[in-house]
């Protein structure tokens, strides 16, 4: 194993890592906000890449361009599915916990058929991005540029969420109703706004990375699941209702997948995430920076 | 009305004795079930079966003039003309599913056979439950070498394995290597199923008892979100020939990957799968100029046997695509299966499998390069000879065995 091989697996898991985050972070933000585990999370980052893919096939957009407006449609489907759906589950008097993990459960199911019935099962890509297959080489290690691309937007988004929610009033009414949902709605402040908006948010984020990898990964109805495995186990890592310990657990799953391959057999790589995972939840329950 | 097997049964053996040859067409249907990937990660293999068979059918069913078995002639003869019916159903590419749609097509649905599966860990247990049954298992599309080693009596394959396959590459290598070309060092890229590690292990195997040295092994874990650590490996063995054996996903990343991170092998040898998918060339076929995949099938066939042009523009009408390695064999196997079914005179299970066991039909009379179709005591065809086909301006030429090859092989790739 030469020092340049070992650079290379750390530089290739930061880039994937920051992108993981970036999934996670949509994830951990509607989890912190109003304890609901989004299942269909998966499904989100999956219509992202489609929607990139489809404005890339019909409109010649490519998708570094139309990461905003994927974006964009994203948060209007995430705010439209809690007014539709996940407003309803949580008002349920019986075993609410239940009927909120079944509604998102089969909202996954019924998005992933839909998709199969209409775009087909066949594989896509976006074959000529601007970024796609171009690479950068450094000292003969290589960084690719649509990850180095997904690496910069997931950094850019992260700092501009973690801005919206300290310095806006927005933020600060999201923050407030996290803490005490009870108590802002005598502040006069409207609940299921807030809530429409966390989930927004939270798939906007999961949107712009969908759009970013429709550049170097192949679309299909089902490529949602690898990803949502790795966004859970990442918000457990980095800690319940943190997003920042969501972004940090991204990393680290990204950087431990890397490590492990390089010392394992390739096939046993996500043994290296899942041991780190047990770890952390045996000496810290609530994860690295989770707070409650 | 339902008709189980017994009336199937009892019906041809009543009308064969009372009525007149003429009034048999329509007395009674065989039931085949076709066990495929209909939703999840495959479905599009499964989507694309369905019309393989489909078009088979139409050869079966309908009054066709091609040198095939059966498609002269409406339905089966040998049962009145009887017609035959396919049910569909999706295993999801989980075994578990596969063993339950199995069984409930053999109880409920009353078929007289099943065929299957593309993947060959769902062939496993498909095959298992077709054996307690005693209903034939036509293995169309699976090629790993364990699955006709298992001792089953209901189990058969008329295309070649992995073995066979990885054979005919390493004759391909010894036949080069006499005309002076570099050959001595292999990276082996095998998925975790038992598809790719069967692959991987006939692969070692050979490349031992014949002399290459495998700098790299890597068996990874399937639908991996990334394959950048294991191209990281791929490229620093750096070996002559690089051997993937993956499905189309991985397949699609695995280059991606190669080309992000600057591994260019001199050579690919692919075990197919992945590597004989229109989605896999759409999405990174202009990094694949010159990539060496086995197959059982050739379009250059139709320049010697114009059937096969026309059956493929059958399939075409349907799909859209053209044949490849896995709806050809998916095609040949339906025909393969009804003529067996024919040649028994019986919708019983026992019967056809005897048929099956008794089959013997020349290669012309297949849409495959193949010498013959004739199973030995496992249900292994091993007169089914593969071929290897280079990727080369946007479509596949046949360049291995000499016998049936049109180009001379490109090497290396680019």
């Amino acid at each position: 194993m030469t020092a340049q091989a070992i650079i290379q697996s750390l530089a290739s898991g930061l880039l994937m890592g920051l992108l993981y985050g970036l999934i996670a972070v949509g994830l951990a933000l509607i989890f912190g906000l109003m304890d609901v585990v989004n299942f269909a999370h998966g499904e989100f980052l999956m219509i992202a890449m489609y929607v990139s893919f489809f404005l890339f096939a019909f409109f010649a957009i490519d998708p570094l361009l139309s990461a905003p407006l994927v974006a964009a449609a994203l948060f209007v489907f995430g705010a439209v599915v809690y007014l539709l759906i996940v407003r309803f589950a949580m008002r349920a008097k019986t075993n609410a916990g239940m009927v909120q993990i079944f509604s998102t459960f089969g909202l996954a199911i019924v998005m992933r058929g839909l998709a199969q019935f209409f775009f087909t099962p066949d594989y896509r890509s976006v074959p000529h991005s601007w970024l796609g297959g171009k690479t950068i080489s450094v000292a003969g290690i290589f960084l690719p540029e649509p990850q180095l691309a997904g690496a910069l937007v997931s950094i850019l988004a992260f700092a501009g969420l973690y801005f919206f929610i300290h310095r806006t009033d927005f933020g600060r009414a999201l923050e407030a109703t996290r803490e005490d949902p009870g108590a802002v709605a005598l502040v006069g402040i409207d609940k299921n706004r807030v809530f429409a908006l966390g989930w927004g948010l939270g798939a906007a984020l999961v949107g712009l990375a969908g759009a970013i990898m429709a550049s170097f990964f192949y679309i299909y109805p089902d490529v949602g699941a690898s990803f949502a495995l790795i966004a859970y186990v990442t918000v457990a890592l980095g800690g319940f209702g943190s997003v920042f310990g969501a972004f940090a657990g991204g990393i680290i799953v990204g950087l431990v997948e890397a490590t492990t391959a390089l010392v394992l057999p390739p096939s046993l790589k996500s043994v290296g995430i899942y041991a780190v995972y047990l770890l952390v939840v045996f000496i810290r329950p609530r994860g690295l920076f989770g707070s409650m | 009305m339902t008709i189980t097997r017994r009336d199937v049964l009892l019906g041809a053996t009543a009308t064969a004795a009372l009525v007149p040859l003429a009034a048999r067409a329509q007395t009674s249907e065989v039931v085949i079930g076709v066990i495929y990937p209909f939703s999840g990660g495959s479905a599009q293999q499964g989507i694309d079966a369905q019309k393989a068979y489909e078009t088979a059918l139409e050869v079966i069913n309908k009054d066709t003039d091609f040198d095939l078995p059966l498609a002269k002639g409406e339905g089966l003869p040998g049962l009145g003309g009887a017609k035959v019916r396919l049910v569909f159903a999706d295993h999801q590419a989980d075994p578990q599913k596969g063993r339950a749609e199995a069984e409930r097509l053999i109880t409920q649905e009353k078929v007289s056979a099943i065929i299957g599966t593309y993947q060959s860990a769902v062939a496993v247990t498909v095959s298992q439950i077709c054996e307690r049954y005693q209903i034939p298992f036509v293995s169309a599309d699976n090629s790993s070498p364990s699955l006709h080693r298992r001792g089953l009596k209901y189990y058969f394959r008329a295309s070649p394995h992995d073995e066979m396959y990885s054979a005919a590459m390493f004759d391909f290598f010894d036949a080069l290597k006499k005309k002076g070309t570099k050959i001595d060092t292999l990276s082996l890229f095998h998925e975790d199923t038992i598809f790719g590690t069967d692959s991987g292990n006939a692969q070692a195997k050979i490349a031992g008892e014949r002399g290459y040295k495998i700098v790299s092994d890597i068996k990874y874990r399937a639908n991996s979100p990334s394959l950048s650590a294991e191209v990281q490996q791929l490229k620093s063995a750096n070996a002559d020939v690089l051997m993937p054996s993956s499905y189309t996903t991985d397949g699609i990343l695995l280059v991606k990957t190669m080309a992000e991170l600057g591994y260019k092998p001199n050579a690919i040898v692919a075990q197919d799968a992945g590597f004989s998918e229109k989605a896999l060339y759409d999405a990174v076929g202009d990094k694949l100029e010159g990539v060496i995949s086995r197959g059982t099938f050739s379009l250059d066939l139709a320049q010697k046997r114009p059937m096969v042009g026309k059956i493929n523009e059958m399939f075409k009408a349907r799909s859209g695509k053209d044949f490849n390695d896995l709806t050809s064999r998916q095609f040949m196997g339906l025909i393969i299966l009804a003529d067996a079914i024919n040649r028994a005179k019986s919708a019983d299970g026992e019967k056809i499998r005897d048929a099956l066991a008794a089959t013997d039909i020349p290669g012309e009379q297949t849409i495959m390069p193949w010498k013959r179709v004739k199973f030995d005591e496992t249900g292994q065809n091993n007169d089914a000879d593969p071929v290897l086909l280079q990727y080369v301006g946007g479509k596949f030429v046949t360049i291995f065995p000499p016998q049936a090859a049109i180009a001379e092989a490109i090497w290396p790739m680019k």
